[in-house]
């Protein structure tokens, strides 16, 4: 295995993250805060580290997936330590599993809180929070490859193990291109919902914040109510920005390279609008009171279908007190999440697809035990070994997703609490019913618990895989075996 | 993985390759190493994943003919089309597709006989920018090796005005332990010694650089001084009289075809009896003998032992090797070994299989010399012309015209900066060949060869410091 390598990835990404705290260190000047200095402290900690890490160069620049998924792995842990250090440090989130929880909430973009009172966090802590979603919206990984001169195919394997979707392809023939116009893409709408939200006269810093939650699907808000206190119209553009980032961002990438046809036609966006219009009027339906006015309960069902589609987690109802059918939709929705290719999570659009296409095969060899068909997405071929790879996702989310649930049952909390608590983190949501629902957070759980949901919105941000590897006592032999040598 | 930042940043063109064979991996990898951006296709996707995997590529599966492929793959912005599949005729169709539907200049790879002797016809009724035939080209280099049997290689510039020679200095030879300089005083001053290969590193030498037994070097001079220098140091310069191919593939006839043309006796071994007759038909002076040509009791009943050169064709890159090897082992013959595969590259150079020929480099060279020219060509215009790879790649001589708006010419090559490990090696001057010293001066229209192992050289301006 290549250990330098990994490392060498690993110091690069601790030097991105020390130039990024830059962030909330100017936000403290700003507010005048002391607790700012913290982030000067960790990010000249995180600097040193990068450095020492850099210092032996790779003589190999083989890379393989397996290096790929280590270093991505590694480099999202290293990445959460480091940042909630400020959060601990400052005394802030006084306990560290919490700190270490809420970062890991933050960069995973999953939105799950520790924190009983948020308006209490300092100003700087506050930004890096929400911070920490616009940065593990797109990917760390994916940023490093933008800016770093790497020439070679392999660093396709660092794509590959952070970006989500079924099949990560690139845009353009470089990967690093293929970065960069992810890149610009995500900044460009980031700004224009900034903009949007900034002409509805949202405060600045709030405006800030709620832009970050909402680009990387994450969920931090600054305020106690979450997104009720925000007017009717800050909150439709909450709501449409956040179905926005949980499109597929190979169709922005069409659209702008003129063809739109292509984009519209794409299975997956369209299965997802369909999906998003089909839960919203569902919803609607079933928390529509009469005699209510239309638009609030419009605006509420929207607002939540599109907040848990895409993965963010904002509220602006307790939508825990609505009736079971709206429930079910949302916890559906929930699993579904959005598209491959955007900031979303969940299980992704167009694995729902494949699987559904491939229960409908099934189902014809019933009919005609001979009968060859083809799955097919985007009139192409799904090759077999991805459809195997889907069936494979399934059982392993599935699989996870039960031992996390017989964990957290230990807490003693009732079955609705328990089984959202690691549907909303494995999927990277943010709320989830009852004990954890919107209006509550997580910090009356137990050490354990957020352990094993810290390791669920890892495992979730980066489609499992990576982080599984991780545990496999093989992968840590070969590991020291070549650090030996 | 980590590239060098310049090259990675400048700005490519955009190439589609059509095939993932071996020559279309090869030009893959050579390309995107060059900063292009490549796009490729194949009908196996297996073959297209692998590649792209491998190299910083894009892949599409599926016909490479197809309009709707192409244009999904972005033919419409696309600056070239090279189409190199195991079909000459798919080859053909893919770059007269892309000429219809864009401008971009078009490359294909036309192989059977037939067709090839129409090439010209073909590449000017299609609007091609080249049509290339790797196994043509390898039977000319063959034929030139087997013209000059000690050498391992020769590469030709300018229509064959100038020749780069490679050869091994062997033990106590008068070469051994003296200066480059030295040699240049004693034997001649018409030549260039401008690399040299010791234990698998390039060196690009000065004059005080000292050459010891087992160093392959390589040299360069009109053809008439190469052959005096060879013949004051020891070598011997007479062209083989006869040959031995085993297998009477494509390839096989390319070399037959050449060897008799220069009037080279020319002996076939052929499993195939079909074969042996077409063979028989086409080349009725040569000797055509069906039987196999792995077995060693018919190789010596065919006269390996008295063979005096001896070339293993049989398409399987295993075979070719044990037979160079068994053949060395048996006989004086000047053996050739032709490798079509790109694996285990180190091993087949630290055997002594003698010349060893790489067709799918000498197709990629051709290739990436007109994709330098066509990058350049826009800025600079001082066009690469030639270009071949030197001692695996490490090193690259390159032929360029020098245009009027230089910043090289009228000066003295002593007052020119010139990066390290950068040689100007010849000068063609008004039809003149030559061997420039440090008060040679380079002149507008002029084409210069260059050796250097700083690789990728776009344009003449390049070799400045």
């Amino acid at each position: 295995m290549n250990t330098k390598m990994i490392s060498f990835i690993l110091g690069h990404v601790l030097r991105i993250e020390a130039a990024l705290m830059c962030f909330p260190i100017l936000v403290a000047l700003v507010y005048q805060e002391q607790c700012g200095l913290w982030f000067v402290a960790v990010a000249a900690v995180c600097l040193i580290t990068g450095y020492l890490l850099l210092r032996c160069k790779p003589e190999s620049n083989v890379f393989y997936l397996k290096e790929g998924c280590i270093a991505t792995a590694l480099s999202w842990v290293f990445m959460s330590f480091f940042g909630c250090m400020p959060f601990y440090l400052s005394g802030q989130i006084p306990k560290f599993t919490d700190a270490f929880f809420e970062t890991v909430s933050g960069f995973t973009t999953t939105g799950s809180s520790i924190l009983p009172n948020v308006e209490a966090l300092a100003r700087c802590m506050l930004f890096w929070r929400s911070f920490t979603h616009w940065i593990g919206g797109m990917g760390v990984l994916v940023f490093l490859l933008a800016i770093l001169p790497m020439t070679g195919g392999s660093n396709m394997n660092l794509m590959r193990a952070e970006s989500p979707g079924m099949v990560v392809g690139k845009l353009v023939p470089r990967v690093r291109y293929t970065a960069r116009i992810l890149y610009y893409i995500y900044m460009v709408l980031t700004v224009i919902e900034f903009i949007f939200l900034l002409a509805g006269r949202m405060p600045m810093f709030d405006a800030i914040c709620i832009t970050f939650g909402t680009a990387g699907t994450g969920g931090f808000g600054v305020l106690n109510s979450g997104c009720a206190d925000y007017t009717a119209y800050q909150q439709w553009v909450i709501t449409i920005f956040m179905l926005i980032f949980a499109v597929n961002f190979n169709a922005y990438f069409l659209i702008i390279f003129g063809k739109a046809k292509k984009a519209f036609s794409m299975e997956e966006v369209r299965v997802y609008w369909g999906i998003v219009v089909v839960a919203i009027v569902f919803v609607f339906a079933y928390t529509y009171i009469p005699g209510m006015k239309m638009e609030p309960a419009l605006r509420a069902a929207s607002f939540q279908v599109a907040s848990l589609i895409s993965s963010t987690g904002y509220a602006t109802v307790d939508f825990n007190l609505w009736t079971a059918p709206a429930k079910m939709m949302l916890i559906l929705v929930m699993f579904i999440g959005a598209c491959g290719g955007s900031t979303g999570g969940g299980l992704k659009v167009s694995r729902i697809i494949t699987a559904l296409k491939a229960i409908k095969k099934e189902l014809g060899l019933y009919i005609y035990p001979k009968r060859v068909q083809n799955i097919k997405m985007d009139d192409k071929s799904v090759g077999s070994e991805t459809v195997h790879a889907t069936y494979v996702y399934f059982l392993t989310f599935t699989l996870i997703f039960g031992c996390s649930l017989f964990v957290v049952s230990l807490n003693g909390y009732d079955f609705e609490t328990n089984f959202s608590a690691v549907l909303t983190t494995l999927n990277n949501m943010g709320p989830g019913f009852n004990a954890v629902g919107p209006t509550m957070n997580f910090s009356h759980m137990s050490v354990l618990t957020k352990y094993v949901l810290i390791f669920d919105m890892l495992a979730g941000r980066l489609e499992l895989y990576p982080m599984l590897l991780l545990c496999m006592p093989s992968i840590w032999k070969e590991y020291l075996k070549s650090v030996k040598q | 993985m980590l590239g060098n930042d310049k090259k990675s940043n400048q700005k490519g063109l955009k190439i589609i390759i059509v095939g993932c064979g071996k020559v279309g991996s090869t030009l893959t990898e050579e390309l995107s190493a060059e900063g292009h951006d490549v796009s490729v296709i194949d009908q196996n996707a297996g073959a297209v994943q692998t590649l792209s995997d491998a190299y910083d590529v894009m892949g599409y599966a599926g016909n490479g003919a197809s309009l709707k492929l192409l244009q999904e793959a972005g033919i419409d912005t696309a600056d070239l089309i090279i189409a190199v599949t195991g079909s000459d005729e798919l080859n053909l169709l893919c770059c007269t597709v892309a000429k219809r539907e864009s401008n971009c200049a078009a490359i294909a790879r036309v192989r059977t006989p037939e067709y090839s002797e129409e090439a010209d016809y073909l590449r000017e009724r299609l609007g091609l920018a080249l049509i290339v035939n790797p196994d043509q080209e390898a039977a000319n280099e063959i034929t030139r090796v087997l013209t000059l049997p000690t050498a391992l290689e020769i590469d030709t510039f300018m229509h064959a005005q100038a020749e780069l020679i490679k050869i091994k200095i062997p033990e106590n030879n008068v070469m051994d332990g003296k200066t480059i300089a030295t040699i240049a005083r004693e034997h001649s001053f018409h030549m260039l010694i401008c690399g040299v290969e010791r234990d698998g590193i390039a060196h690009i030498p000065s004059g005080a650089f000292v050459l010891h037994s087992g160093d392959q070097i390589s040299f360069i001079g009109t053809r008439k001084h190469t052959k005096e220098f060879l013949e004051s140091v020891g070598f011997d310069t007479k062209s083989v009289k006869d040959t031995m191919i085993v297998g009477g593939g494509r390839s096989a006839m390319y070399l037959a075809k050449n060897l008799m043309n220069s009037g080279i006796q020319v002996k076939i071994i052929e499993k195939d009896l079909e074969k042996c007759r077409k063979l028989s038909e086409n080349f009725p002076n040569a000797v055509i003998i069906q039987g196999d040509g792995t077995d060693e009791s018919v190789l010596m009943e065919s006269g390996l032992k008295e063979a005096e050169s001896f070339i293993p064709l049989t398409g399987i890159d295993e075979e070719n090797v044990m037979l160079t090897l068994h053949a060395k082992h048996v006989s004086k013959a000047k053996v050739i070994t032709k490798i079509n595969r790109n694996s285990f590259r180190d091993v087949i150079d630290s055997m002594d299989l003698g010349s060893v020929i790489y067709p799918r480099y000498i197709t990629s060279e051709v290739i990436v010399a007109y994709v330098r020219a066509m990058r350049d060509s826009k800025k600079y215009k001082s066009n690469v012309l030639t270009l071949y790879h030197l001692f695996n790649a490490q090193a690259e001589a390159v032929e360029f015209r020098v245009s009027q708006n230089s910043k090289i010419i009228g000066k003295k090559l002593m007052d020119l900066k010139i990066k390290e490990n950068t040689l100007i090696a010849l000068i063609f001057h008004r039809g003149k060949v030559i061997i420039p010293g440090g008060s040679s001066v380079i002149e507008a229209n002029d084409r210069v060869i260059v050796v250097t192992a700083n690789l990728g050289l776009d344009h003449i301006e390049d070799i400045l410091a």
